[in-house]
């Protein structure tokens, strides 16, 4: 499964496989297709971009999933203020040109999907649907994934003092 | 953190926090406009017409590779004012290390006090605590005439002892120096946790 570990000090660390990356790429790529979507994202909730799918060079994707994200929890406190106790689990922002559907994937992640007017909700949010269901069965497959323990080495820590020197000259 | 296996990445987040109008976005603006454009993305600020960050600021910044590995880092600001307490929650979800901003000038310092207690407030709320999370301060403006000494500031809002800064961030005085300290902090603190 997708590593979400929590650490001693409370904090969060997500974990993905170059295995789980693959099948969602796969996920992806069938509802690109599926319902035409100029660009999707796959991104967690703390607003990191995990993948994208279709048009991304004319899209600030980091950015977008950044503000995706924060969407997102804004809503969720819109949520509590309504009295409403579950979270929002979907947004939809129309536009005369774009749509942008956005869908929960569990807790921990979530789908940003923009199209084009002339495709129609429904049909997004039929394949949206599957596409979430898949995505939380890789989700779920257990697997270990290698541990941060194995990047983050006391190297790297030295040979990235040195890169940052290097670029903040 | 977030790290992609697939493509060796490693995203970490980097919040800088503080009361409003200490000057965190505009070290943001110091960092992105000094930086090679190859290795950072555009900022992105939500501004009111008063120059307050409404939402946040954005900025993505990359160094290259590392033993293979791509080590991105997305820097994020949170707007000061007392009012926008919700979004600051909402922007530490996921947080890895964070800037305390505090402004240098006399009559701020309750300002500064207050935040840094909002802070402890939502860092506890995740199950955090300042005591053990990686943060440092910077005392920024300290080029206006009415700034506090740095002893006084130290007593008074740097209680756990992290490391400090002296900032004029306008000028980008002490804004890299900040930046490479949160983040050396925060790969030291994940080597720590494994």
């Amino acid at each position: 499964m997708v590593q979400v570990k929590k650490l001693k000090d409370g904090s969060r660390q997500v974990i993905l496989t170059a295995q789980q990356f693959d099948e969602i790429t796969k996920v992806l790529s069938e509802l690109a297709a599926k319902t035409k979507a100029s660009t999707i994202l796959l991104a967690d909730i703390s607003g990191q971009l995990i993948t994208q799918r279709g048009n991304t060079e004319d899209i600030n994707t980091a950015i977008l999933s950044a503000l995706a994200a924060s969407d997102f929890a804004a809503t969720s406190e819109m949520a509590k203020l309504v009295g409403e106790d579950a979270k929002f689990k979907l947004l939809f922002h129309e536009g005369e040109k774009r749509n942008v559907y956005l869908s929960n994937i569990g807790d921990n992640f979530f789908l940003v999907v923009v199209f084009d007017v002339s495709v129609t909700l429904g049909l997004v949010r039929i394949y949206t649907k599957k596409a979430i269901h898949g995505l939380l069965k890789i989700f779920e497959e257990s697997e270990q994934g290698e541990d941060a323990g194995k990047i983050i080495d006391k190297d790297f820590s030295s040979m990235l003092g040195d890169m940052l020197d290097d670029s903040f000259k | 953190m977030f790290i992609n296996w697939a493509l060796q990445e490693i995203n970490l987040k980097i919040v800088y926090y503080g009361p409003g109008m200490s000057g965190k976005t505009t070290n943001l603006e110091y960092i992105h406009s000094k930086l090679d454009p190859s290795l950072t993305g555009e900022l992105v600020t939500l501004k009111t017409k008063e120059d307050r960050t409404i939402f946040f600021d954005f900025m993505q910044i990359e160094v290259g590779r590392i033993k293979g590995k791509k080590p991105k880092f997305n820097l994020y600001t949170v707007p000061g004012q007392v009012y926008y307490a919700s979004s600051r929650k909402i922007i530490l979800n996921g947080v890895d290390g964070i800037v305390f901003v505090a402004d240098s000038q006399r009559d701020r310092m309750e300002g500064n006090i207050e935040t840094l207690l909002d802070l402890e407030n939502n860092l506890m709320a995740s199950g955090f605590s300042l005591e053990t999370f990686p943060w440092v301060v910077q005392y920024n403006k300290r080029d206006l005439p009415n700034a506090e000494s740095i002893a006084v500031l130290q007593k008074k809002l740097n209680f756990f002892n992290v490391p400090q800064f002296e900032g004029v961030a306008i000028k980008g005085t002490g804004v890299f120096d900040t930046l490479k300290s949160i983040i050396n902090l925060v790969v030291q603190h994940v080597q720590k946790q494994l």
